[in-house]
């Protein structure tokens, strides 16, 4: 296929935290706010002048320093942005929504403003650390709403004056659909037999929209949607086997690359810094106040495994059978970063589930923050491939001796 | 008669097996692998084909396959299949009673379940650490200053079992050189490195599938000491192959081409 006209441009926005629409918007007046989860509702984040940034680790070397503060238990992400604040990667941030969900992401936040990252220059900056309950019901709504403008929308109005209205939030929610729509649009071209773009590309795309200003990145968006609509894709495919990828944060687009180069097209991106749920829209609707009516919707549409409780663990297997269905996947890819806590109790159990009770193959596997260059990933994602396209042989043949009979 | 190629760039040891229309070995090899894997690949081809009289280079054998590690960069192979195929093929025609192996290779460790067509049906592999893998078996050899063929069969004479806690390569030496040092009978030691080892495959084992019988395959399946200790902690039999197991990836890769070449 043919280049996509911006792929270059997005990827170079990903090289670094304070990338260059970073430091434009700042320039312009515009305050960067920090966050890491998806249960910190990202749009709230996007308050007039505010921006919100998702933490990633470009250019991360080692992890001693960050090892020795967490210990090696904690999982790489953790530790990835600890080392990289550290060494000053995230100085030009203005405020920190941190979240309480689990462990690791504590105690780097925790050890992130003890060693003061943000510098002794910036006044203003507050840290925050919501308690996200772990189920969804009304009076965990109302407790995310406590939390959400106690600890978020208060100090961003104390100290930097921020309009925290009803209709600023609209506005906000207006904006970020606008992103989701075109993320949704983009995505739908995955489903196409051929499909027309990769998910290595996809993947570029959405990261941009979590670490850049949505409003300086939103024509280029528009202008590789439209690119898509007349792009031909190689007469040839150029995959094996279509998977959808499950599981926990994946920010590092040579994970994509190295799936897809051993045969995988990523049609699907169920994971923290994916499509799904990050970049569904929100609905609002006028007979409640639209913060209740985010942070609802946040809760609902988490699928993290932290939400323990039955229904939510059926949700999750219900929407990825669903993600093989829409997507025409032949199978999953249930991913999980070493020591994330949660993912390694869900990925063991579901890569078992999915092919015993829906009858979809998956492939299991846990992985380092970065792991672009490993050779053994390679080879169990390849194995996996092999073993889908004889599943499909064998399903033709069965069905050819059918037809016989 | 057309001839059928199969070539697995492993870690440590490079691998070549050439097949016959009728699925027959013909001919095969396996030389230390070099730092660079097509380098690798091109000697252990050249080696294996230097073997079949009406064979003149690559480019005679009707199809080639490339396997291992290297598997990308056997020259002129017309494509490649990932070691975790390959061996459980290369173990179904060469018996094909055999359902669940156990590969431990240079640099990992694989638990395979294998189909009744010599297809994969679940598979299971260890992370990076190196600790069980051929590469640690070489290291505690160093320790005991012996060769690999010496250290395979001592823990074969031992009456009991000195554990070895460390699993990492690099402290399981310390720890080896330290009862070495204390003057613990050595056959003993080892067997508690073999023990150690058979309990990470049981692991493997377990995700395979395995029931009442396993087979080994790569380089280490031919460690006497490691086959009794798998026996005695999985508490099933090890079925020997008459092939040499660590051919079993390069066999499977030469089905699988001598399949492709014949359809």
């Amino acid at each position: 296929m043919k280049d996509l006209k911006h792929l270059y441009y997005f990827e170079n926005l990903l090289n670094d935290a304070n990338n260059e629409l970073v430091k434009q918007a700042q320039a312009e007046g515009g305050l960067a706010i920090g966050y890491t989860c998806f249960h910190m509702p990202e749009v709230l984040l996007n308050l007039g002048k505010c921006f919100s940034v998702r933490l990633r680790a470009p250019n991360m070397g080692s992890m001693e320093i960050a090892t020795y503060y967490m210990s090696s238990g904690s999982c790489e992400y953790s530790r990835a942005l600890l080392e990289r604040a550290m060494e000053g990667n995230y100085k030009f941030l203005d405020a920190m929504a941190g979240i309480d969900v689990c462990e690791a992401m504590n105690r780097c936040m925790e050890n992130m403003e003890l060693l003061n990252i943000q510098g002794e220059d910036k006044k203003k900056f507050f840290w925050s650390n919501l308690d996200i309950p772990c189920s969804d019901d009304e009076d965990c709504v109302k407790h995310v709403v406590e939390q959400v403008s106690r600890k978020v929308l208060r100090p961003l109005h104390e100290n930097y004056g921020v309009d925290i209205s009803d209709s600023e939030i609209r506005k906000a929610v207006a904006e970020h659909n606008e992103v989701c729509r075109l993320i949704t649009e983009i995505g739908n071209f995955r489903k196409l037999d051929n499909p027309t773009i990769t998910g290595y590309e996809f993947h570029i795309l959405t990261l941009a929209t979590y670490v850049c200003p949505k409003y300086l990145i939103v024509d280029k968006l528009r202008e590789t949607l439209e690119e898509l609509k007349t792009r031909e894709p190689d007469k040839k495919k150029n995959f094996r086997a279509k998977v959808v990828v499950v599981g926990s944060e994946i920010d590092d687009p040579e994970l994509i690359s190295l799936i897809e180069d051993s045969g995988a097209l990523v049609v699907a991106d169920r994971f923290c810094y994916g499509s799904f749920p990050g970049r569904q829209e929100i609905e609002l609707n006028d007979d409640e106040d639209a913060l209740t009516q985010v942070c609802r919707r946040y809760l609902r549409d988490t699928e993290c495994p932290r939400q323990c409780a039955p229904h939510k663990v059926q949700y999750r297997y219900d929407r990825a059978e669903q993600l093989v269905k829409d997507f025409h996947a032949d199978g999953i890819i249930y991913e999980q970063m070493k020591f994330c806590t949660y993912w390694s109790f869900e990925r063991t159990l579901a890569s078992h589930v999915l092919p015993e009770e829906y009858g979809i193959p998956a492939l299991s596997i846990d992985r380092p923050y970065r792991s672009g260059m490993s050779g053994q990933l390679r080879t169990r994602i390849q194995a996996f491939v092999e073993s889908l396209e004889i599943k499909k042989i064998k399903a033709k043949r069965a069905a050819k001796s059918q037809e016989v009979k | 008669m057309k001839y059928f190629g199969g070539c697995d760039v492993g870690s440590t040891y490079t691998k070549a097996v050439i097949l016959d229309e009728n699925g027959k070995i013909v001919a095969d090899t396996t030389i230390r692998s070099k730092i660079n894997s097509g380098e690798s690949a091109q000697a252990a081809m050249e080696d294996v084909i230097s073997k079949v009289s009406g064979l003149n280079g690559i480019e005679d054998l009707a199809y080639l396959i490339g396997t291992g590690y290297g598997r990308n960069k056997v020259p002129q192979a017309q494509e490649n299949i990932s070691e975790i195929s390959c061996h459980a093929m290369g173990v179904h025609v060469t018996n094909p009673n055999v359902k669940a192996i156990i590969d431990i290779g240079g640099q990992d460790v694989k638990g395979i379940s294998v189909d009744s067509d010599g297809t994969v049906k679940t598979f299971a592999m260890n992370d990076k650490c190196a600790a069980g893998t051929g590469r640690f078996f070489e290291a505690m050899a160093r320790a005991f200053e012996m060769s690999i063929d010496e250290f395979s069969n001592l823990s074969l004479s031992a009456k009991n079992v000195i554990p070895i806690t460390a699993q990492c390569t690099v402290f399981a030496e310390s720890e080896v050189i330290t009862l070495v040092g204390e003057g613990k009978p050595r056959d003993e030691i080892a067997a508690g490195i073999q023990q150690a080892v058979a309990k990470r495959c049981f692991v493997m084992a377990k995700k395979a599938g395995a029931k009442d019988s396993i087979t080994l395959t790569g380089g280490c399946a031919k460690n006497a000491g490691l086959k009794k200790a798998i026996e005695h902690v999985l508490r099933i039999k090890v079925i020997e192959l008459s092939t040499d197991p660590q051919l079993m990836g390069a066999l499977g890769a030469a089905e699988y081409a001598r399949q492709k070449g014949m359809e």
